[in-house]
């Protein structure tokens, strides 16, 4: 799998079909971060292990970059739902990104109790099949049950939040400017832990459909809140109901949004993503 | 394109968390968790998050600065030095080495801190070198290199989660080590007993199972309570102390005294309570303690701390995995700083500058004569500014807000005959500067720090320093090459080298053995793979050994004229004298202000509503400041973090000492609060 994604990796570079290939570098320390790799003789050092959510640092790359810089990303499933959601809105031009598919493993999935690790588009590596998180114990403790027991369980570890804004930032898809949990109605300045009803579910009800379950918000929580289950319910009734998943079809809109531009204008303000559809899809 | 990423070390707090920098054109423009990080494995607090944010500040110092007047004028590098070398040099001839003092600092690398003390030493023949640990860890080592023969954290962080009781006194751990605190709650799922000692309710208080308010500066009482109950019911363990300790007589004896009774009449907490964490702490598999300053900062610091290594070494819970002795350093390099010997006392590795055997050595390596009277603490250094002291180098450290009593600090600093500074901003102290050396910070230089379970990490180098500002390795090599030594080193790789050849401990320390992961000391040779936990099997000191850990109340409690409690302390999103942080806007916006928690019901007392202004006096000055009212202080406590210079807490507390770790009284006095009239 690693040599097919050097060799298509290689490929890019040298026909220029992007400036750059954005992945997992490892040294030879043999340690390993995320890197630009844009001479084709550095790929050797192209890595794919450990699992290194790249989506949301590739828009900050393709941001700061000239408008004709194309990317191309090293991307596991998780991946590249994100930057598909990051089209939809209008976050990332389509044209500028290309993706390198590869297939997590068995034991990946499991870790990330994914139902889909892989991506649509798959250039390197075997798929294997998804976890149902909802047959996972500890999610059920948290989402299947008793509404008092699960209550207290949700309190217990909301209380311990440090307010690092981890989940936020690491959220490939947490894009709004300006964010609400700024903007002095919901969430007190200064003050630890944040509030459990305005932090967290503002935060988790603004991706519900939009979440693309990567865990990169779980994964970055200094204290261990199982972020991730947050959002399993919301995704799991946009399936049921609508049959709609995030990060799947770029041309397939969220159910939330086609309700929010139908309905008769009401004066309210939407943040400027979604203004920005308005204007690109005319509605 | 001009986008790369540079892995290297969190600038804040001692538990050293992985930063990736992405740097654009040169500049550090955002900061990620590094996912493989040992200690924070993809995750960072808020701080953490906002590492690069003060890099690129407009107020960095980029310019040698000369004090003309009441201003500053710019100067080039080779007047800066030679004045520098000239001043210090002037002052050694006339009033002796020892008229010379340096402060080295926690937030530069190893090396550097290194360099520093080896200036001051061969230099000027002077051992007056200190630095901050002096206000937040000397108990701990003195206590613990008495006790147990090392003063380091036993464990590492990550043995937190495999605790099943963890004892946590005088540590905002929520707040102040948030990554650590991550670990704890890794504990508490897995069935461990959380039982939190402070006054204040903090974020701890409020995920503990057991919270023990006690009265402020009772420690010892609860702790030797604790003890008389765990010796009465034959819970300690026998077979350890036997084994492995001596001095258990003594204290037995000197604990009789102490029934749970008498102890809670001192700490205000229920006799029945007392026993219950008693047993819940000894009689756990694996018991760990985690404090901080609200045990070191009193004026009894160090028996404090002592109290605390007895009441581990009395059960058992210390030379193991999961359980151990935790003191959380609070700076990013405190324990390098203390490891590296900017200490008055002892060379890098705590060796004795008294032993003269470790003096020859020392001699030897580095070719000069070397003095063999322990040099002057940080806080005595202030004190005698003007008189003995003449000429002080302040590399990174910022005493006109972080030292007790700050009007007098004021005083000794405008006392001196030279003073020189050296930071990346114009700090509180700097203004007070004949000379100033703009210095670069952890983005800027390549390095080490040790982070607070005694991992040694790399720091690399993701931008250039601003304008004309040198790396701090570099100015120190100028310095000391403008002094007359040989300080030609080309890389701080070499200085490391240079370390490990002369500290055991550190023997197998090398920069490229870093890259991955870090190592934790002691390594004492090339193959090594570094030390988890310490105290295996056997103590640094042999056996361990009790220490009688005499009680002292604070030595200035609430009266008519001063009815109320003062502590001082961080919160979340600040860090130590705001330098940093206040320059940080997403920090800053967390606190724009300076504040002080009021109780409630003090706050109807006083009338004083929320947000409104209150001005709260000692004996040593008064701050205005903004009324945060909270159930977080108890009734007759006022709490004030010490990071605002508008309203320095530390106008107001006790310079007192701890006799034994001159550490100051941080932690407790008597202040008076008043509504201050709103109309101004």
């Amino acid at each position: 799998m690693l040599e097919k994604t050097k060799d298509i990796a290689k490929q890019i570079l040298e026909e220029k079909k992007a400036g750059g290939i954005f992945g997992l570098m490892r040294n030879r320390w043999n340690v390993v971060q995320p890197h630009m790799f844009e001479d084709p003789a550095e790929l050797d050092a192209l890595v794919l292990e450990p699992k290194w959510l790249l989506a949301k640092l590739a828009m900050s790359i393709l941001r700061s970059s000239p408008e004709n810089y194309k990317l191309a990303v090293v991307c596991r499933g998780c991946d590249e739902r994100a930057l598909i959601e990051l089209i939809k809105r209008n976050q990332i031009e389509k044209e500028r990104i290309l993706t390198i598919g590869i297939a997590c493993s068995q034991e990946q999935a499991a870790i990330c109790l994914c139902d889909r690790p892989y991506p649509a588009k798959l250039d390197a590596g075997k798929k294997v099949s998804g976890v149902d998180p909802f047959q996972d114990e500890r999610v059920r403790e948290f989402l299947i049950g008793n509404d008092k027991k699960r209550m207290e369980k949700w309190a217990t570890v909301l209380k311990r939040c440090i307010k690092c804004y981890g989940c936020r930032n690491s959220c490939p898809i947490c894009v709004c400017e300006p964010c609400k949990l700024e903007d002095d109605i919901w969430v007190q300045r200064g003050a630890v832990p944040a509030e459990m009803i305005t932090f967290h579910l503002i935060r988790a009800f603004h991706l519900s459909d939009t979440c693309v379950a990567c865990g990169a918000c779980q994964e970055a929580c200094p204290v261990n809140i199982p972020l991730l289950y947050l959002q399993l319910s919301m995704r799991e009734t946009l399936k049921e109901k609508y049959g709609y998943e995030a990060g799947l079809n770029p041309e397939v809109k969220s159910p939330i949004l086609s309700v929010v531009f139908e309905e008769p204008d009401t004066d309210r303000e939407y943040p400027a993503w979604i203004n920005s559809l308005r204007e690109k899809d005319g509605y | 394109m001009g986008t790369k990423f540079t892995k290297t070390i969190c600038p804040y707090c001692g538990t050293g968390c992985g930063l990736i920098i992405k740097v654009e054109d040169g500049v550090a423009v955002a900061t990620y968790p590094d996912s493989e990080h040992p200690v924070s494995r993809g995750s960072l607090c808020i701080k953490g998050w906002s590492a690069h944010e003060f890099i690129h500040h407009p107020d960095r110092l980029t310019s040698p600065l000369l004090r003309k007047g009441d201003a500053f004028q710019e100067i080039p590098w080779d007047e800066a030095i030679p004045m520098a070398a000239g001043k210090l040099r002037e002052t050694a001839a006339k009033y002796g080495g020892d008229a010379v003092c340096g402060l080295s600092s926690a937030k530069c690398t190893n090396e550097e801190n290194y360099l520093f003390q080896k200036l001051m030493r061969m230099a000027f023949k002077t051992n007056n070198v200190d630095h901050c640990a002096r206000l937040c860890h000397a108990p701990t080592t003195v206590a613990m290199a008495q006790t147990l023969g090392s003063g380091a954290m036993t464990n590492s962080i990550s043995d937190l989660a495999g605790a099943d009781c963890i004892l946590v006194i005088g540590s905002n751990t929520a707040e102040s080590h948030p990554v650590i605190m991550g670990e704890i709650y890794k504990a508490i799922d897995g069935g461990a007993t959380l039982i939190v000692v402070d006054p204040r309710k903090t974020a701890v208080v409020q995920n503990a199972k057991i919270h023990l308010p006690i009265n402020p500066g009772t420690d010892i009482p609860l702790l030797c309570g604790m003890m008389k109950h765990i010796i009465d019911e034959g819970l300690y363990d026998k077979d350890f102390v036997k084994a492995r300790m001596e001095g258990f007589e003594e204290l037995n004896e000197f604990i009789s005294a102490w029934t749970v009774e008498k102890a809670s009449g001192e700490c205000g907490i229920n006799p029945e309570l007392i026993k219950l964490v008693a047993e819940t702490y000894a009689k756990a598999k694996e018991s760990a303690i985690v404090y901080c300053m609200g045990i070191t900062q009193h004026a009894c610091g160090t028996a404090n701390v002592l109290a605390i290594c007895d009441l581990a070494m009395l059960c058992g819970h210390v030379g193991k995995e999961y359980s151990g002795i935790y003191p959380l350093r609070g700076q990013n390099n405190v324990q390098g700083a203390c490891d590296m010997g900017a200490l008055p006392n002892v060379y890098p590795g705590y060796q004795s500058v008294s032993d003269p055997a470790i003096r020859d050595k020392f001699q030897k390596a580095w070719g000069v004569e070397l003095s063999d009277k322990p040099g002057l603490t940080v806080t005595e250094i202030i004190g005698s500014a003007g008189k003995d002291t003449r000429t002080v180098y302040i590399m990174a450290e910022n005493p006109a807000l972080s030292d007790p009593d700050v009007n007098h600090v004021l005083e000794s600093l405008k006392a001196l005959d030279f003073l020189i500074v050296h930071d990346i901003f114009l700090t509180e102290t700097a203004k007070f500067a004949h000379l100033v050396f703009p210095g670069t910070c952890f983005a800027e230089k390549s390095g080490t720090f040790t982070n607070t379970e005694r991992r040694f990490q790399l720091l690399r180098k993701a931008v250039d320093p601003p304008g004309n500002a040198k790396e701090d390795f570099t100015i120190l090599c100028l310095l000391g090459s403008a002094l007359g030594l040989d300080f030609s080193y080309n890389h701080p790789g070499e200085v490391m080298e240079e370390i490990a050849s002369l500290t055991p401990a550190y023997g197998g320390i090398r920069f490229d053995r870093l890259e991955r992961g870090g190592l934790q000391w002691p390594c004492p040779d090339s193959d090594h793979p570094g030390t988890q936990y310490l105290h295996k099997d056997r103590f640094t000191r042999g056996r361990g050994l009790f220490v009688i850990p005499e009680h002292t109340p604070p030595k200035e409690l609430p009266d008519d004229d001063y009815p109320y409690y003062l502590s001082t302390g961080r919160m979340f999103a600040h860090y130590h004298t705001g330098t940093m942080t206040r320059r940080s806007p997403f920090l800053n916006r967390e606190a724009e202000k300076a504040y002080a928690e009021i109780n409630p019901e003090d706050a109807i007392h006083l009338d004083v509503k929320d947000g409104e202004k209150i001005k709260i006096t000692t004996r040593r000055g008064s701050i205005i400041t903004t009324a945060r009212i909270t159930k977080r202080v108890s009734k007759g406590c006022i709490f004030a973090p010490f990071h605002f210079t508008e309203a320095r807490a530390n106008m107001l507390t006790n310079p007192v000492l701890d006799p034994l770790s001159k550490i100051p009284e941080f932690k407790v006095c008597a202040a008076n609060v008043k509504k201050e009239s709103q109309d101004d």
